[in-house]
Protein backbone atom coordinates (compact mmCIF):
# COMPACT_ATOMS: atom_id res chain seq x y z
CA UNK A 1 0.00 0.00 0.00
CA UNK A 2 1.27 3.47 -1.22
CA UNK A 3 1.62 6.09 1.99
CA UNK A 4 1.69 9.72 1.41
CA UNK A 5 5.18 9.80 2.11
CA UNK A 6 6.54 11.68 -1.04
CA UNK A 7 9.05 8.95 -3.12
CA UNK A 8 12.51 10.47 -4.25
CA UNK A 9 10.66 10.57 -8.30
CA UNK A 10 8.23 13.18 -6.85
CA UNK A 11 8.30 16.82 -8.40
CA UNK A 12 9.69 19.07 -5.00
CA UNK A 13 7.74 22.22 -5.84
CA UNK A 14 7.06 25.79 -4.22
CA UNK A 15 4.81 24.25 -1.40
CA UNK A 16 4.00 20.94 -2.98
CA UNK A 17 5.12 17.13 -3.37
CA UNK A 18 3.27 16.16 -6.33
CA UNK A 19 3.63 12.42 -7.65
CA UNK A 20 1.98 9.85 -9.67
CA UNK A 21 0.98 6.32 -7.61
CA UNK A 22 1.40 3.21 -8.90
CA UNK A 23 -2.07 2.63 -8.56
CA UNK A 24 -3.36 5.21 -10.81
CA UNK A 25 -4.05 7.89 -7.76
CA UNK A 26 -2.13 10.91 -8.15
CA UNK A 27 -1.10 12.44 -4.65
CA UNK A 28 -0.16 15.93 -3.59
CA UNK A 29 1.30 16.87 -0.46
CA UNK A 30 1.42 20.35 1.29
CA UNK A 31 4.93 21.19 2.80
CA UNK A 32 4.77 22.23 6.64
CA UNK A 33 3.33 25.80 7.33
CA UNK A 34 2.67 26.00 3.52
CA UNK A 35 0.68 29.42 2.26
CA UNK A 36 -0.92 28.92 -0.87
CA UNK A 37 -1.27 31.69 -3.44
CA UNK A 38 -2.66 31.62 -6.92
CA UNK A 39 0.75 31.38 -8.27
CA UNK A 40 1.93 27.87 -5.90
CA UNK A 41 -1.54 26.59 -7.70
CA UNK A 42 -0.87 26.74 -10.69
CA UNK A 43 2.83 25.72 -10.06
CA UNK A 44 1.14 22.42 -8.66
CA UNK A 45 -1.61 21.91 -11.34
CA UNK A 46 0.57 22.56 -14.11
CA UNK A 47 2.34 19.48 -13.11
CA UNK A 48 -0.65 17.36 -11.85
CA UNK A 49 -1.68 17.71 -15.52
CA UNK A 50 1.30 16.56 -16.86
CA UNK A 51 1.15 13.46 -15.23
CA UNK A 52 -0.82 11.54 -17.94
CA UNK A 53 -1.36 12.76 -21.25
CA UNK A 54 -4.45 11.21 -22.26
CA UNK A 55 -6.57 9.84 -19.41
CA UNK A 56 -8.38 11.56 -16.20
CA UNK A 57 -7.54 10.46 -13.29
CA UNK A 58 -8.34 10.67 -9.33
CA UNK A 59 -6.31 12.85 -7.03
CA UNK A 60 -5.09 12.55 -3.48
CA UNK A 61 -4.63 16.15 -1.36
CA UNK A 62 -2.51 15.55 1.65
CA UNK A 63 -3.29 19.16 3.69
CA UNK A 64 -2.60 18.11 7.12
CA UNK A 65 0.54 20.55 7.39
CA UNK A 66 -1.46 23.75 5.58
CA UNK A 67 -1.17 27.04 6.89
CA UNK A 68 -3.55 28.65 4.44
CA UNK A 69 -4.94 28.99 1.38
CA UNK A 70 -5.96 32.34 -0.61
CA UNK A 71 -8.96 33.02 -2.13
CA UNK A 72 -7.67 32.81 -6.05
CA UNK A 73 -5.63 29.24 -5.23
CA UNK A 74 -9.15 27.83 -3.66
CA UNK A 75 -11.25 28.97 -6.94
CA UNK A 76 -8.03 27.69 -8.75
CA UNK A 77 -8.17 23.98 -7.18
CA UNK A 78 -12.06 23.30 -7.26
CA UNK A 79 -10.93 22.92 -11.26
CA UNK A 80 -14.73 25.39 -11.74
CA UNK A 81 -14.03 27.12 -15.50
CA UNK A 82 -10.43 25.55 -16.13
CA UNK A 83 -9.72 22.28 -18.49
CA UNK A 84 -8.40 20.07 -15.96
CA UNK A 85 -7.43 16.00 -16.19
CA UNK A 86 -8.87 14.99 -12.25
CA UNK A 87 -11.66 13.36 -12.36
CA UNK A 88 -12.07 13.10 -7.71
CA UNK A 89 -10.37 15.13 -5.53
CA UNK A 90 -10.11 13.76 -1.89
CA UNK A 91 -8.74 15.91 0.74
CA UNK A 92 -6.80 14.55 4.02
CA UNK A 93 -7.29 16.50 6.54
CA UNK A 94 -6.29 16.40 10.34
CA UNK A 95 -5.37 19.44 12.21
CA UNK A 96 -8.50 22.20 13.35
CA UNK A 97 -6.49 24.13 10.87
CA UNK A 98 -6.44 22.06 8.09
CA UNK A 99 -10.19 21.36 8.79
CA UNK A 100 -10.85 24.71 8.66
CA UNK A 101 -9.09 25.17 5.40
CA UNK A 102 -10.89 21.90 4.16
CA UNK A 103 -14.71 22.98 4.53
CA UNK A 104 -13.78 26.57 3.34
CA UNK A 105 -12.80 24.75 -0.21
CA UNK A 106 -15.44 22.47 0.04
CA UNK A 107 -17.99 24.31 1.23
CA UNK A 108 -17.57 28.35 -0.59
CA UNK A 109 -15.77 26.87 -3.24
CA UNK A 110 -17.27 23.46 -4.37
CA UNK A 111 -15.26 21.62 -6.85
CA UNK A 112 -17.38 20.65 -9.92
CA UNK A 113 -16.12 16.86 -9.59
CA UNK A 114 -16.47 14.80 -6.71
CA UNK A 115 -14.68 15.53 -4.37
CA UNK A 116 -14.57 14.76 -0.02
CA UNK A 117 -12.30 15.23 3.19
CA UNK A 118 -10.91 12.42 4.96
CA UNK A 119 -9.08 11.91 7.50
CA UNK A 120 -8.42 8.26 7.46
CA UNK A 121 -6.32 7.77 4.17
CA UNK A 122 -7.12 4.27 3.78
CA UNK A 123 -10.56 5.52 3.44
CA UNK A 124 -9.09 8.03 1.07
CA UNK A 125 -7.63 5.54 -1.50
CA UNK A 126 -10.91 3.37 -1.45
CA UNK A 127 -13.06 6.16 -2.38
CA UNK A 128 -10.63 7.39 -5.26
CA UNK A 129 -9.90 4.31 -6.24
CA UNK A 130 -13.57 4.12 -7.98
CA UNK A 131 -12.09 6.80 -10.40
CA UNK A 132 -9.45 5.17 -11.72
CA UNK A 133 -9.41 4.40 -15.58
CA UNK B 1 8.14 31.40 15.57
CA UNK B 2 5.91 29.47 17.85
CA UNK B 3 4.61 30.85 21.09
CA UNK B 4 3.28 29.32 24.05
CA UNK B 5 -0.59 28.96 23.07
CA UNK B 6 -1.09 29.12 26.84
CA UNK B 7 0.44 32.56 27.55
CA UNK B 8 -0.74 33.79 24.18
CA UNK B 9 -4.21 32.68 24.26
CA UNK B 10 -5.62 36.11 25.62
CA UNK B 11 -3.73 38.29 22.83
CA UNK B 12 -4.41 36.18 20.20
CA UNK B 13 -8.10 36.19 20.93
CA UNK B 14 -7.38 39.87 20.97
CA UNK B 15 -5.87 39.82 17.93
CA UNK B 16 -8.79 38.11 16.37
CA UNK B 17 -11.20 40.22 17.46
CA UNK B 18 -9.25 43.01 16.23
CA UNK B 19 -9.26 42.10 12.82
CA UNK B 20 -13.17 40.48 13.02
CA UNK B 21 -14.24 44.64 13.98
CA UNK B 22 -11.99 45.70 11.22
CA UNK B 23 -14.17 43.29 8.61
CA UNK B 24 -17.17 44.73 10.01
CA UNK B 25 -15.94 48.14 8.92
CA UNK B 26 -15.30 47.26 5.71
CA UNK B 27 -11.55 47.68 6.42
CA UNK B 28 -9.91 44.04 4.60
CA UNK B 29 -6.39 44.86 4.80
CA UNK B 30 -5.98 43.51 8.31
CA UNK B 31 -5.00 39.38 8.59
CA UNK B 32 -4.59 37.13 11.77
CA UNK B 33 -1.31 36.01 12.25
CA UNK B 34 -1.33 31.98 11.70
CA UNK B 35 1.81 30.62 14.05
CA UNK B 36 0.80 27.30 14.57
CA UNK B 37 -1.55 24.11 13.82
CA UNK B 38 -4.00 24.52 17.05
CA UNK B 39 -7.82 25.60 17.51
CA UNK B 40 -6.77 29.64 17.71
CA UNK B 41 -4.84 29.16 14.37
CA UNK B 42 -7.82 27.27 13.12
CA UNK B 43 -10.21 30.40 14.15
CA UNK B 44 -7.98 32.50 12.71
CA UNK B 45 -7.54 30.98 9.20
CA UNK B 46 -11.33 30.67 9.32
CA UNK B 47 -11.94 34.70 9.81
CA UNK B 48 -9.10 35.28 7.04
CA UNK B 49 -11.02 33.44 4.82
CA UNK B 50 -14.50 34.69 5.88
CA UNK B 51 -12.95 38.26 5.45
CA UNK B 52 -11.24 37.21 2.01
CA UNK B 53 -15.10 35.90 0.97
CA UNK B 54 -17.13 39.11 2.48
CA UNK B 55 -14.06 41.50 0.73
CA UNK B 56 -15.09 39.71 -2.80
CA UNK B 57 -18.50 40.19 -2.54
CA UNK B 58 -18.32 43.54 -1.22
CA UNK B 59 -16.60 44.60 -4.47
CA UNK B 60 -18.78 42.54 -6.65
CA UNK B 61 -21.87 44.00 -5.06
CA UNK B 62 -20.26 47.70 -5.62
CA UNK B 63 -19.31 46.90 -9.45
CA UNK B 64 -23.19 45.59 -9.63
CA UNK B 65 -24.77 49.16 -8.26
CA UNK B 66 -21.98 50.78 -10.50
CA UNK B 67 -23.68 48.67 -13.46
CA UNK B 68 -27.25 50.03 -12.17
CA UNK B 69 -26.48 53.05 -12.07
CA UNK B 70 -24.87 53.21 -14.92
CA UNK B 71 -27.76 51.69 -16.20
CA UNK B 72 -30.89 54.19 -15.04
CA UNK B 73 -28.30 57.04 -15.84
CA UNK B 74 -28.67 55.45 -19.77
CA UNK B 75 -32.32 54.71 -19.66
CA UNK B 76 -33.22 58.47 -18.35
CA UNK B 77 -30.66 59.57 -21.43
CA UNK B 78 -32.69 57.37 -23.85
CA UNK B 79 -36.01 59.08 -21.96
CA UNK B 80 -34.12 62.51 -22.81
CA UNK B 81 -33.49 62.23 -26.00
CA UNK B 82 -37.84 61.16 -26.76
CA UNK B 83 -38.45 63.94 -24.85
CA UNK B 84 -36.20 66.34 -26.92
CA UNK B 85 -37.40 65.04 -30.17
CA UNK B 86 -40.92 65.65 -29.50
CA UNK B 87 -39.77 68.89 -28.73
CA UNK B 88 -38.11 69.68 -32.07
CA UNK B 89 -41.57 68.19 -33.01
CA UNK B 90 -43.72 70.18 -31.50
CA UNK B 91 -41.54 73.66 -33.46
CA UNK B 92 -43.28 72.61 -36.66
CA UNK B 93 -46.57 71.76 -34.83
CA UNK B 94 -49.20 74.72 -35.61
CA UNK B 95 -52.26 73.08 -34.83
CA UNK B 96 -52.82 73.18 -31.20
CA UNK B 97 -54.71 70.11 -30.79
CA UNK B 98 -51.28 68.33 -31.84
CA UNK B 99 -49.22 70.55 -29.75
CA UNK B 100 -50.92 69.80 -27.12
CA UNK B 101 -50.72 66.09 -27.15
CA UNK B 102 -47.17 66.43 -28.02
CA UNK B 103 -46.89 68.52 -24.85
CA UNK B 104 -48.70 65.69 -22.79
CA UNK B 105 -46.39 62.83 -24.09
CA UNK B 106 -43.30 65.04 -23.49
CA UNK B 107 -44.65 65.78 -20.16
CA UNK B 108 -45.13 61.53 -19.23
CA UNK B 109 -41.92 60.80 -20.55
CA UNK B 110 -40.27 63.62 -18.42
CA UNK B 111 -42.19 62.28 -15.36
CA UNK B 112 -40.38 58.48 -15.65
CA UNK B 113 -37.04 60.17 -16.63
CA UNK B 114 -37.01 61.99 -13.10
CA UNK B 115 -37.53 58.31 -11.54
CA UNK B 116 -34.23 57.46 -13.21
CA UNK B 117 -32.74 60.29 -12.69
CA UNK B 118 -33.15 60.04 -8.70
CA UNK B 119 -32.78 56.94 -8.96
CA UNK B 120 -29.17 57.12 -9.71
CA UNK B 121 -28.94 60.06 -7.63
CA UNK B 122 -29.38 58.54 -4.82
CA UNK B 123 -27.40 56.66 -2.02
CA UNK B 124 -29.90 53.81 -2.21
CA UNK B 125 -30.34 52.80 -5.56
CA UNK B 126 -33.40 51.00 -4.99
CA UNK B 127 -35.25 53.62 -3.36
CA UNK B 128 -36.38 57.39 -3.73
CA UNK B 129 -38.27 59.77 -1.46
CA UNK B 130 -41.28 60.98 -3.01
CA UNK B 131 -41.61 64.18 -1.55
CA UNK B 132 -37.99 65.07 -3.54
CA UNK B 133 -39.59 63.82 -6.10
CA UNK B 134 -42.91 65.33 -5.78
CA UNK B 135 -41.64 69.19 -5.64
CA UNK B 136 -39.60 68.72 -8.60
CA UNK B 137 -41.67 66.83 -10.90
CA UNK B 138 -44.49 70.03 -10.02
CA UNK B 139 -41.62 72.30 -10.89
CA UNK B 140 -41.06 70.39 -14.24
CA UNK B 141 -45.06 70.36 -14.98
CA UNK B 142 -45.18 74.01 -14.23
CA UNK B 143 -42.05 74.96 -16.25
CA UNK B 144 -44.19 72.90 -19.50
CA UNK B 145 -48.04 74.46 -18.50
CA UNK B 146 -47.61 77.60 -17.05
CA UNK B 147 -48.51 81.04 -19.43
CA UNK B 148 -46.50 84.18 -18.90
CA UNK B 149 -49.54 85.40 -16.82
CA UNK B 150 -49.79 82.06 -14.45
CA UNK B 151 -50.07 82.16 -11.09
CA UNK B 152 -50.35 78.84 -10.01
CA UNK B 153 -49.11 77.97 -6.31
CA UNK B 154 -48.01 74.58 -4.88
CA UNK B 155 -48.69 73.70 -1.51
CA UNK B 156 -47.01 70.42 -0.27
CA UNK B 157 -47.60 68.22 2.81
CA UNK B 158 -45.81 65.51 1.97
CA UNK B 159 -44.75 63.21 5.34
CA UNK B 160 -41.06 63.00 5.76
CA UNK B 161 -38.94 60.21 5.11
CA UNK B 162 -41.44 58.18 2.86
CA UNK B 163 -39.25 56.50 0.02
CA UNK B 164 -40.80 54.40 -3.01
CA UNK B 165 -39.02 51.71 -4.76
CA UNK B 166 -39.41 52.06 -9.39
CA UNK B 167 -42.44 49.57 -9.50
CA UNK B 168 -44.18 52.44 -7.41
CA UNK B 169 -42.87 55.58 -8.36
CA UNK B 170 -43.11 55.20 -12.21
CA UNK B 171 -47.09 55.05 -11.91
CA UNK B 172 -46.94 57.23 -8.84
CA UNK B 173 -45.01 59.98 -11.03
CA UNK B 174 -47.63 59.35 -13.75
CA UNK B 175 -50.77 59.46 -11.78
CA UNK B 176 -49.40 63.02 -10.52
CA UNK B 177 -48.17 64.22 -13.49
CA UNK B 178 -51.97 63.51 -14.89
CA UNK B 179 -53.48 65.26 -12.45
CA UNK B 180 -51.27 68.25 -12.34
CA UNK B 181 -51.55 68.67 -15.79
CA UNK B 182 -55.89 68.32 -15.83
CA UNK B 183 -55.57 71.21 -13.03
CA UNK B 184 -53.35 73.55 -15.10
CA UNK B 185 -55.55 73.07 -18.30
CA UNK B 186 -59.07 72.79 -17.03
CA UNK B 187 -58.84 74.41 -13.07
CA UNK B 188 -57.41 77.77 -13.36
CA UNK B 189 -59.38 79.70 -16.61
CA UNK B 190 -57.53 82.78 -15.11
CA UNK B 191 -54.24 80.97 -15.00
CA UNK B 192 -54.66 81.83 -10.72
CA UNK B 193 -55.42 78.77 -7.85
CA UNK B 194 -53.57 76.58 -6.05
CA UNK B 195 -52.72 72.75 -6.22
CA UNK B 196 -52.25 71.13 -2.87
CA UNK B 197 -50.37 67.62 -2.93
CA UNK B 198 -50.78 65.61 0.32
CA UNK B 199 -48.79 62.14 0.66
CA UNK B 200 -49.24 59.97 3.91
CA UNK B 201 -48.67 56.70 5.61
CA UNK B 202 -51.65 55.31 7.44
CA UNK B 203 -49.90 52.24 8.29
CA UNK B 204 -52.53 50.25 6.60
CA UNK B 205 -51.89 52.08 3.13
CA UNK B 206 -50.25 55.08 1.59
CA UNK B 207 -52.94 58.13 1.09
CA UNK B 208 -51.91 60.72 -1.89
CA UNK B 209 -54.13 63.05 -2.50
CA UNK B 210 -54.10 66.27 -4.84
CA UNK B 211 -56.79 68.94 -4.85
CA UNK B 212 -56.52 72.23 -6.69
CA UNK B 213 -59.12 75.17 -6.23
CA UNK B 214 -60.42 75.79 -9.49
CA UNK B 215 -63.75 75.72 -11.17
CA UNK B 216 -64.42 72.17 -10.89
CA UNK B 217 -66.04 70.11 -13.10
CA UNK B 218 -67.97 71.14 -15.94
CA UNK B 219 -71.87 70.56 -14.61
CA UNK B 220 -73.35 67.22 -15.82
CA UNK B 221 -69.38 66.12 -16.46
CA UNK B 222 -69.92 62.30 -16.15
CA UNK B 223 -66.51 60.32 -15.60
CA UNK B 224 -66.97 57.03 -17.64
CA UNK B 225 -68.18 59.32 -21.04
CA UNK B 226 -66.37 62.38 -20.80
CA UNK B 227 -62.90 61.05 -18.92
CA UNK B 228 -59.69 61.37 -21.16
CA UNK B 229 -56.50 59.76 -21.94
CA UNK B 230 -55.09 60.90 -19.14
CA UNK B 231 -57.94 59.87 -16.65
CA UNK B 232 -57.96 56.27 -17.93
CA UNK B 233 -54.50 56.46 -17.24
CA UNK B 234 -55.04 58.04 -13.70
CA UNK B 235 -57.67 54.79 -13.19
CA UNK B 236 -55.30 52.30 -14.78
CA UNK B 237 -51.95 53.17 -12.85
CA UNK B 238 -54.01 53.20 -9.58
CA UNK B 239 -55.30 49.80 -10.52
CA UNK B 240 -51.55 48.61 -11.05
CA UNK B 241 -50.75 49.70 -7.79
CA UNK B 242 -53.52 47.78 -6.61
CA UNK B 243 -54.66 51.02 -5.26
CA UNK B 244 -58.18 52.81 -5.42
CA UNK B 245 -59.13 56.26 -6.93
CA UNK B 246 -61.53 58.66 -5.10
CA UNK B 247 -62.43 61.76 -6.76
CA UNK B 248 -64.70 64.95 -4.78
CA UNK B 249 -65.46 67.90 -7.09
CA UNK B 250 -66.27 70.36 -4.39
CA UNK B 251 -64.18 73.61 -4.20
CA UNK B 252 -62.26 72.60 -6.95
CA UNK B 253 -61.08 68.72 -7.86
CA UNK B 254 -59.59 66.61 -5.30
CA UNK B 255 -58.06 63.45 -6.06
CA UNK B 256 -57.39 60.66 -3.58
CA UNK B 257 -55.24 57.45 -4.34
CA UNK B 258 -54.91 54.60 -1.58
CA UNK B 259 -52.25 52.68 -2.34
CA UNK B 260 -51.65 49.25 0.45
CA UNK B 261 -48.45 48.80 1.82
Amino acid sequence: METLTPPETAHDLTVFWTWMGEDGICRTKTKPQSEITLKEAIENSNVVTSLYKDKKFPLLVDARDIKSMAKEARRHFSTNGRATKINAMGIMVSSPLSRIVGNFFMGLNKPQIPARLFDDELEAIDWLKKYVE
Amino acid sequence: MSRNLKDSGPERVQEILEVIMSYARFDFSKKTSIIGNETLDAIGAGVNMLGEELESSTISLKEKEQLLKEIHHRVKNNLQIVSSLLNLQSENILDKRYLDLIIESRNRINSMALVHEMLYSSKDLSKIEIGHYVERLSKGIEHSLSKNDSDVKFNFNIEEGLFFDIDHMIPLGLILNEIISNSYKYAFPENKGSITIEMLDTQQFYRMTVKDNGIGFKPNFDLKRDSNLGMQLIYMLAEQLDGKVEINNELGVSYQILIPH
